[in-house]
């Protein structure tokens, strides 16, 4: 039953995805732009925690720091879209944002050494249950509960209070928005901040599990985006169920000898699929 | 279209190739290197450790009266800045190269090297390119021999009947991997027990190693960079595997991997590539002592560099005359093997089509946070 403890085993992967996915969904849905240097983003707020627990800080005050940096430096891009491309289309956000995402990486590896590696502190690391063969940490467990937190909050958020309201108008019509009195730039950049911590803190959770140098972590980008894309950009619920597909796919397909050489194409695949079904009902020959 | 921009190129491979003959004979010796001073590989470590030697040897007069300028190049581990220098070290008429630790450097430049007839004494060889070059003589064991002597250690001395093998395959490297995992084949006559060559770079650990527990591996080789071996440990350790021997590549053999790994409650075995960088071995000395006036960390990178740095001056000392790339090559070619105690083979360059001198590994075992040396002899592998 190799191919069951594989899943039990890839839910912390799909977890990860999910809660990388989540972040990302949550900037395009308040804000309107395809984040590709989120994951970076997160990744200077972990390594910023890093560096500091290993001056000697609590951990309570690094995580503390390591989201302040995530929600600045995720602010300092938000000023840059807010200021100069508040007008711009989607397409020219998202551009953007991958010339950000290049020069974070080169930034973070400049920073944060690509040297040796870093140990993230684990302090949820203890096994949780034996689970077909395959010990659960705690870790596991607090990545689940948190990724389902991802994708529950900000439904009730948008749907049953006035901030949310707010700013649903904010990324659905931003100018209309501004002439009805809100003030649009202000909760722009509190949107862009606090969905910076939440990607610090996805990035911290996952990190350890993942090679710990600044580079591998901000390439989740990459499964993230397909987490979100299963969740056609709009679903958080969808969003989740994404991330933890793709990882418990990615974990399976390594035990299938046949396959196992292709595991890293498979997430695509999986998109396609999901593409082709939910267009199926698109008429296919109309000009765009 | 496109044959005035060939010419051009011919014409500047042609100048580049004059420039460096002309400039061959003035009054200083210049030699190259290509390592990453930024970017994903950081190697400063091995280039200051070799511009230490050439410092050491300029202040006590230099080569026959000769001065040694090193020129270092930082690529960034992009593989167009590796062609880019390598090129400008050429049009900077250097003689040679030595102390290079870029991981692109043999895949981009060895045919370059071969065209533009300049020889290289590598510190870090890492692709299967740095072993298969007439140009290329890299000091180091490298991956793949080091792979079968981790094998061969685990199954001859440690006893592990259910060997395993589980790699990162990086672009151009699984027919050298595969010819590694069959070498150890033919030295002992075993099969592996499984042998997974799609390990990713990236994600969680935890599949790999529960195919590894199903497979009751008792060694399992795993040949990770610096950053994917704290994760596989940790994730082995999440999965109670206290009773498997884990054998690590040079890589991992390093004071932050010891540090992060200990507490673990695994049995990690390393390969070293030298007389292993932690032992305080009369051996190690002159390296230690060399590391040091660099102010350099001490790690094994910077032992490829010290040496490749004292045999090229060995070299460059035999040299009667002018010093040119050719009189360089010349030396190289007719040289008499170096024996030196950080290396279990006698080094040489020689007029091979490849070279490969290194053969021998010590093996390091974690404990307590510290890699202490289980093989005091050298395992030395007979040659291919």
């Amino acid at each position: 039953m190799l191919e069951l403890s594989a899943a039990i085993a890839g839910l912390v992967t799909g977890g990860a995805y999910a809660l990388m996915g989540l972040s990302i969904l949550l900037t395009y849905r308040l804000v309107a732009v395809v984040n590709f240097a989120q994951a970076a983003v997160g990744a200077f707020g972990a390594f910023a925690m890093v560096l500091l627990v290993e001056q000697g800080w609590p951990l309570w005050l690094a995580v503390l720091a390591g989201l302040g940096v995530g929600a600045l430096v995720h602010a300092l891009v938000g000023l840059v879209m807010v200021r100069w491309f508040s007008g711009a289309g989607e397409g020219i956000k998202t551009a953007v944002t991958v010339a950000m995402y290049t020069s974070f990486i080169a930034l973070g590896l400049r920073l944060f050494g690509a040297q040796h590696p870093h140990r993230f502190p684990k302090p949820f690391d203890t096994p949780a249950f034996t689970l077909g063969n395959v010990v659960v940490t705690w870790m596991a467990v607090i990545t689940l509960a948190l990724a389902g937190l991802f994708a529950i909050v900000p439904v009730l958020l948008l749907r049953h209070t006035r901030i949310g309201v707010l700013l649903r108008a904010l990324a659905e019509r931003p100018q209309t928005a501004e002439l009805i009195g809100i003030p649009v730039p202000r909760l722009a950049m509190a949107v862009w901040a606090i969905t910076g911590a939440a990607s610090a803190l996805a990035i911290m959770i996952i990190a350890g599990q993942f090679a710990s140098d600044f580079g591998s972590q901000a390439l989740l980008i990459t499964p993230a985006l397909a987490a979100a894309l299963v969740g056609a950009f709009r679903s958080f619920p969808l969003t989740l169920v994404g991330g933890m597909a793709l990882g418990i796919l990615q974990s399976v397909a390594s035990t299938w000898s046949e396959i196992q050489e292709y595991r890293g194409v498979l997430p695509f695949v999986a998109i396609l699929v999901v593409l082709v079904w939910s267009r199926r009902k698109e008429r296919w020959d109309e000009l765009a | 279209m496109r044959r005035p921009a060939a010419l051009v190129a011919a014409a500047a491979v042609a100048a580049t190739a004059l420039a460096g003959c002309d400039s061959g004979g003035g009054d200083t010796i210049k030699i190259g290197s290509i390592a990453g001073l930024t970017g994903n590989f950081v190697t400063t470590d091995v280039v200051e450790t070799a511009k230490q030697v050439f410092e050491d040897v300029n202040e006590a007069g230099g080569i026959n009266g000769r001065q040694v300028e090193y020129i270092v190049k930082d690529d960034a581990g992009n593989p167009q800045r590796t062609a880019q220098v390598a090129r400008e070290l050429l049009d900077d008429g250097v003689v040679a190269m030595a102390g290079s630790a870029s991981f692109t450097d043999c895949d981009v430049n060895g045919g370059f090297y071969q065209q533009a007839q300049i020889s290289s004494v590598m510190a870090i060889g890492a692709s299967p390119k740095c072993f298969q070059s007439p140009n290329i003589a890299p000091v180091n064991v490298g991956p793949f021999t080091l792979m079968t002597a981790v094998l061969q250690y685990a199954s001859e001395q440690l006893g592990a009947q259910r060997v395993c093998n589980f790699t990162v395959v990086l672009p151009g490297s699984e027919d050298a991997v595969n010819q590694a995992l069959g070498r150890w084949s033919e030295l002992t006559g075993k099969e592996l027990a499984l042998s997974d060559l799609s390990v990713q770079q990236s994600g969680d650990m935890t599949p790999y190693l529960l195919r590894a527990k199903q497979a009751r591996c008792d060694a399992v080789l795993f040949n990770p960079t610096e950053q994917l071996v704290i994760p596989w440990l940790q994730a082995a350790s999440t999965q109670g595997m206290t009773d498997v021997d884990f054998l690590l590549l040079a890589p991992s053999y390093t004071d932050s991997v010891a540090e992060a790994a200990s507490g673990l409650g695994l049995n990690v075995y390393a390969g070293s590539e030298f007389e292993p960088y932690t032992a305080e071995s009369e051996a190690n000395q002159a390296w230690r002592e060399t590391v040091q006036r660099a102010d350099s960390p001490a790690t094994a990178f910077s032992q490829g560099g010290y040496l490749s740095a004292t045999f090229m001056v060995e070299v460059l000392k035999t040299i009667e005359g002018e010093v040119t790339r050719e009189s360089v090559n010349q030396a190289l070619r007719e040289m008499e093997p170096i024996e030196h105690p950080m290396l279990g083979t006698p080094w040489v360059f020689g007029d091979g089509e490849s070279h490969a001198p290194n053969q021998a590994s010590k093996i390091v075992q974690l404990e307590d946070g510290q890699w202490k040396v289980v093989t005091p002899e050298f395992i030395t592998l007979p040659r291919g």
